[in-house]
């Protein structure tokens, strides 16, 4: 039976933020309660409920009731679907068992909002409710139970032969799959390579994921292996830094001490269009999960969060789908829950407005983690491993996910994948001790394509046998390829060493992470897949892996080497024609800029986002950091140009990071954009100490497939990026390709730009000593360093006042070197700061210095110039003296001053950092969120 | 002698390496000890001189923050928890919302969500020690304004009598970063064994000042 209790805030007591909040939706008398449902066997005892109801309020202010005391005209109750089960579920019954109430074998929680307003639903419905996973009633919903339902149904078996291509097609594509003619007809030769009678569906959707774009990078292969070439100019640098790149869940890069530092990056953009709050919530447990299973296993010491959606305010080109500003919301509230609950730091977080990013926004998360450098290569499963499941449960969320990355919008919410944070804190620990105890011969996470991919890549070329009956669901029953498929989160399967399987069942119990043996590498080399409920972990334990059975359903019993796919090519495209359009600066006078500086500090690029980071822990684990921010909080805090970590207690080495993106730079010309980019993230690592050749990078390629010219951009930016990789002995180690960026809308194909995104991992070996952002006194020069930048592309400026010009600036790459290795060389005495130019140029880094030390800026330079973005140089705060010691290979020049404060940034009399400007820079982001 | 310490892991806690290395650092055996160990009789949670809860999100913070925990302690552990009531027990954010909703601070205080309704993340966060806080975790440290990080979504501290706790840290003016009733972000029982606080000392070990935080405790159980 089901019953339920109330917690309703005691009126004196309405927290003021939700106050505020229900104002802003035009409902003054909005009463917002909890509505816990517990299933029983059988009806709860009145003492039994009372205590139940009592630990469930807090009792100062709030009140646990069977019923709410005062009417209200409207409801609106808004609880998960039947499907999908509530995070809390668990502990709610966890607390129910310590009170001593037994018997409680489901919870669930309602969110149940009240006024006296006919606009309720409207407005919850519009700001509250995901109909992709929540339910939403306008009285109590009245369950008969809280368990998810679900049921095993058998596979269903095709005969390939004699299906004609036509049929072959229409298969390839039924239920959601993304197989087209060349796949089938290969899955057909693996019918009659194995002279089976008929293929499964199993196999189908097995293949269809491993296929995808996600897990085997098609369009990249079709373009001419792109990803080799991006590796192979990595691989030759020679950088002895390179631990292991390209081969395992992220690259790893020497560190100092016997330690590595794992890299890695990846997108989550189709999920996070459909539900931004769990497609972001998962982005980051995915990438946190990466890092887990590099190598035996690394410990995530830092996160980074990027995400760039439509402009808040307009709505989405997709009925149903969330406003750009619901996912700028959802996305602050995933990012905070899962970061903050997970406990690794976050080092840098932006959120871009453009859009481009309208139908399916660039949602990229990312995560470093530390690793003894003797455990860093990936592992390789031996046979009688034993094939150990641990974490969250396996349903039916998630399905297609990865096949989905090759279709643009074409998914359905059952690929969006449930987060619960709490599962991935809990085997986080436990792994390092598996690690560190010798258990873990190999180790993935189970992200995109679910144990079809973790198992699939384990297990090739050794040999995997894998039984779907002993995974656990979260449901009843799901058929075997949707056990297989189910990129239900926080899962990770490990090969155990068979002598270590009792301590490894001891650690994982200790630390309550639930786990389960569910097959077993063989050494056959083939990919086996079966569901029989009889053959139990404890029989797999004790067989040997040449004698596993064929018995139950056998989904999949298939060679790897008959599983590779030879993409079709795609022709090297030619070139598109871009015409040039010149950029243009108007001559302004320093009072005209003053009149549009507010303007310009109120885009997102420069403004505040301290909205969104204020929400992110960037503290937790304790260590010595620099960044993510400076400034006094109370005051104005601001990003600093890179992050930087000593990692190892009472050492003084240092890990640094730093991220380069800006979209429009790439609408204007991808490749240019490409090439300063990569350079940008070179410049601040250098800038801030470290040395050219202890720098990696990671790139995460976003681009359209529905364009005339993405295949040709896309091939441009590779073999950009390749070129730069062999030029600065800077190396790609790590990276991921989304090709899907265009969407079918009614308003026409919205594509995002053929962009990269790079973040950068560099080293150095005293924290003391790097070169941080702060200006420090009074009387310094400030001075431009680097190639100048002097095209409109991409500025804030341009965007804000409509400028002319896409003649993106391009670098000379050697003699950007030389810049570098000057920069390297520079004697830092007398260099009091650095800082790189990004947003809103000399005027912007000007700024954010002033609000944040309180000190003042002269600026020696006409108006126009304080504009333009010399991504690729930085501003030094130089003591007169130190002047001449500036190699002239660095292109120094002064541009001003540092004046004592208070905060003001003056070109030539005229001051631009008015009140008005500070309110544009300091309230802009908020308001265009609330 | 060497004091010994308990830092309790639950599942969701993420703090417990820096509370440990504080414990560390400044002399004491710190033991981390598991909540399923605990309840199944393999360790106790009064075997150390000191009883810390660490910061986290313990099982998930569902429901409200540090609550199922708090019902661990007080119905699967009621004696141990009372044993180590007669001696220093520390709760650091989460172990702070712990140590309230298990009772140790009385009836009369709670934690509930910041008035801004989201987490705070600040890095240097100031806080005044009282001059009168009458706790061993703070000697020699009256008056003096510690810096160490805020990072906590339900830390806005309430009560409704002075009964059974007494104030021993404060926000100055200006910098209350979750609306705290006057300006409280720390608080310790009468006899000032236990203390909470919902902001981050063992997060900043390079200022002497907090690893003193950390010393006082450990150096009350050598004397």
């Amino acid at each position: 039976m089901v019953f339920r209790i109330l917690v309703v805030k005691k009126p004196e007591y309405s927290a003021r933020h939700m106050q505020r909040w229900a104002a802003t939706l035009g409902l003054a008398d909005l009463e917002i309660s909890r509505a816990y449902f517990f299933e029983t066997d059988s009806e709860l005892p009145a003492p039994k409920r009372a205590e139940l109801s009592a630990a469930l309020a807090d009792p100062i202010i709030e009140e646990a009731s069977e019923r709410f005391h005062t009417p209200a005209a409207y409801e609106c109750w808004i609880a998960y679907q039947r499907g999908i089960i509530d995070n809390e579920c668990d502990s709610i019954v966890r607390m129910c068992t310590l009170l001593g109430i037994e018997g409680v074998k489901a919870a669930k929680v309602a969110t149940v909002y009240r006024s006296g307003d006919p606009g309720l639903r409207s407005a919850i419905e519009t700001h509250c409710f995901n109909p992709n996973i929540e339910e939403i009633h306008d009285a109590e919903p009245l369950y008969d139970s809280l368990q998810p339902l679900g049921q095993y149904i058998p596979m269903r078996c095709y005969d390939l032969r004699a299906l004609s291509d036509a049929q072959l097609e229409s298969l390839g594509q039924e239920g959601g799959r993304n197989l087209n003619l060349r796949m089938m007809r290969q899955i057909r030769e693996i019918q009659q390579a194995t002279s089976a009678p008929y293929v499964t569906d199993v196999l189908l959707e097995a293949m269809d994921a491993r296929w995808s774009d996600h897990c085997y990078h098609t369009t990249w292969k079709a373009l001419g292996h792109l990803l080799q070439k991006l590796a192979q100019a990595s691989r030759d640098t020679a950088n002895p830094n390179i631990v292991s790149m390209f081969e395992d869940n992220a690259g790893v890069w020497d560190f100092y001490d016997g330690l590595a530092v794992a890299l890695k990056a990846e997108t989550h953009n189709g999920p996070s269009a459909i539900s931004a709050y769990f497609g972001q919530l998962t982005k980051l447990g995915g990438v946190l999960r990466d890092i887990l299973g590099a190598g035996q296993g690394a410990d995530p010491v830092g996160v980074f969060e990027y995400t760039a959606t439509g402009v808040p305010g307009t709505p989405s080109p997709l009925r149903g789908r969330p406003s750009p500003k619901q996912i700028a919301q959802e996305t602050i509230r995933a990012i905070r829950e899962y970061g903050n609950t997970f406990g690794a730091p976050m080092m840098w977080s932006q959120m871009t407005f453009h859009p481009a990013y309208r139908a399916k926004p660039f949602a990229l998360g990312g995560c470093i983690g530390v690793i003894p450098k003797n455990l860093a290569q990936k592992g390789a499963p031996q046979k009688d491993d034993l094939l150990l499941l641990l974490g969250g449960l396996t349903g039916n969320d998630g399905i297609h996910g990865a096949s989905a990355s090759s279709a643009g919008a074409q998914m359905d919410s059952a690929a969006v994948q449930i987060g619960s944070p709490l599962e991935e804190v809990k085997f986080r620990a436990a792994i390092m001790e598996l690690r560190d105890a010798g258990c873990i011969r190999a180790i993935t996470d189970v992200g995109g394509a679910g144990l079809n991919s973790a198992v699939g890549e384990m297990g090739d070329p050794c040999g995997v046998w894998l039984n779907t009956a002993l995974v656990p669901l979260k449901t009843g029953g799901l058929p075997m390829w949707r056990i297989l498929l189910s990129e239900s989160q926080e899962r990770m399967t490990l090969a155990i060493v068979p002598e270590k399987l009792a301590l490894a069942r001891a650690i994982l119990s200790r630390h309550e992470v639930r786990h389960k043996v569910i097959g077993k590498f063989t050494g056959q080399g083939r990919y086996t897949v079966i569901h029989d409920p009889s053959f139990d972990e404890e029989k797999i334990v004790n067989t040997d892996a040449s004698q596993l059975p064929r018995s139950g359903e056998v989904g999949i019993d298939v060679p790897f080497s008959l599983l590779k796919y030879e993409p079709e090519a795609i022709l090297p495209p030619e070139a598109p024609r871009l015409p040039t359009r010149a950029t243009c600066w108007p001559h302004w006078t320093p009072s005209q800029l003053q009149a549009i500086v507010p303007e310009l500090l109120a885009d997102a690029e420069i403004a505040s986002q301290i909205y969104a980071s204020m929400q992110y822990d960037s503290t937790v684990q304790g260590r010595l950091t620099y960044g993510p921010y400076f400034g006094d909080p109370y005051r104005a805090r601001v990003p600093t140009s890179f992050w930087a970590a000593q990692l190892i207690p009472d050492k003084p080495y240092a890990s640094l990071f730093a991220v380069s993106f800006n979209p429009w730079l790439f609408e204007a010309n991808p490749r240019l954009a490409a090439r300063q980019g990569f350079l940008a993230c070179l410049n601040k690592l250098v800038l801030a100490g470290s040395k050219l050749r202890d720098i990696c990078l990671c790139d995460n390629f976003y681009t359209p497939h529905l364009t005339h010219d993405w295949a040709y951009w896309l091939v441009a930016m590779v073999e950009e990026v390749a070129a730069l990789v062999r030029t600065f002995g800077a190396p790609v180690i790590s990276g991921k390709d989304s090709s899907a960026g265009s969407v079918e809308t009614p308003e026409g194909i919205i594509s995002v730009p053929p962009a990269v995104f790079f973040s950068a991992l560099g080293k150095a070996n005293d924290f003391n000593k790097l070169l941080t952002n702060p200006w420090r006194k009074a009387g310094n020069l400030l001075v431009l360093i680097g190639p100048g930048c002097a095209s409109a592309a991409g500025t804030v400026a341009q965007r804000v006042l409509r400028l002319p010009g896409n003649d993106v600036d391009e670098i000379d790459v050697d003699s950007y070197r030389e810049y570098l290795l000057a920069l390297e060389r520079l004697d830092r005495q007398g260099v009091a700061s650095g800082m790189p130019v990004e947003a809103a140029g000399i005027l912007g880094v000007a700024v954010r210095q002033a609000l944040a030390t309180g000190l003042g800026a002269r600026l020696e330079l006409e108006p126009r110039e304080l504009l333009m973005e010399h991504r690729c140089g930085a501003i030094l705060e130089v003591s007169p003296p130190a002047l001449s010691a500036l190699p002239k290979a660095l292109q120094p020049r002064v541009i001003g001053e540092v004046e004592a404060g208070p905060a003001s940034v003056r070109c030539g009399d005229v001051e631009l950092l008015t009140p008005e400007a500070i309110r544009a820079w300091r309230d802009s982001f908020r308001r265009m969120l609330e | 002698m060497t004091p010994t310490v308990n830092v309790v892991y639950f599942p969701g806690t993420n703090c417990q390496r820096e509370t440990l290395r504080a414990f560390e650092r400044v002399g004491a055996k710190a033991h981390l000890i598991f909540a399923s160990d605990l309840l199944q009789g393999r360790s106790r949670l009064d075997s150390a001189d000191i009883l810390c809860l660490p910061g986290g999100f313990s099982f998930g913070d569902h429901i409200m923050g540090g609550l199922v925990a708090s019902v661990l302690l007080t119905h699967g552990l009621k004696d141990q928890l009372a044993n180590c009531r007669q001696r220093l027990i520390l709760g650091i954010c989460n172990g702070f919302q712990i140590a309230i909703r298990a009772g140790l601070f009385g009836p009369h205080v709670t934690l509930t969500w910041n008035d801004c309704g989201t987490f705070q993340d600040i890095a240097e966060q100031p806080h005044v020690v009282a001059r009168d806080h009458g706790t061993p975790w703070l000697r020699g440290l009256e008056g003096e304004t510690l810096t160490f990080p805020c990072a906590h979504g339900e830390g806005k501290f309430i009560f409704t009598s002075r009964q059974g706790w007494r104030r021993v840290l404060s926000y100055p003016a200006g910098a209350n970063p979750d609306g705290s009733m006057e300006d409280i972000a720390g608080i310790a029982t009468a006899d000032g064994q236990v203390f909470g606080l919902m902001n981050h000392p063992e997060r900043a070990l390079h200022r002497d000042a907090n690893l003193q935080f950390f010393e006082n405790g450990v150096n009350w159980v050598r004397s």
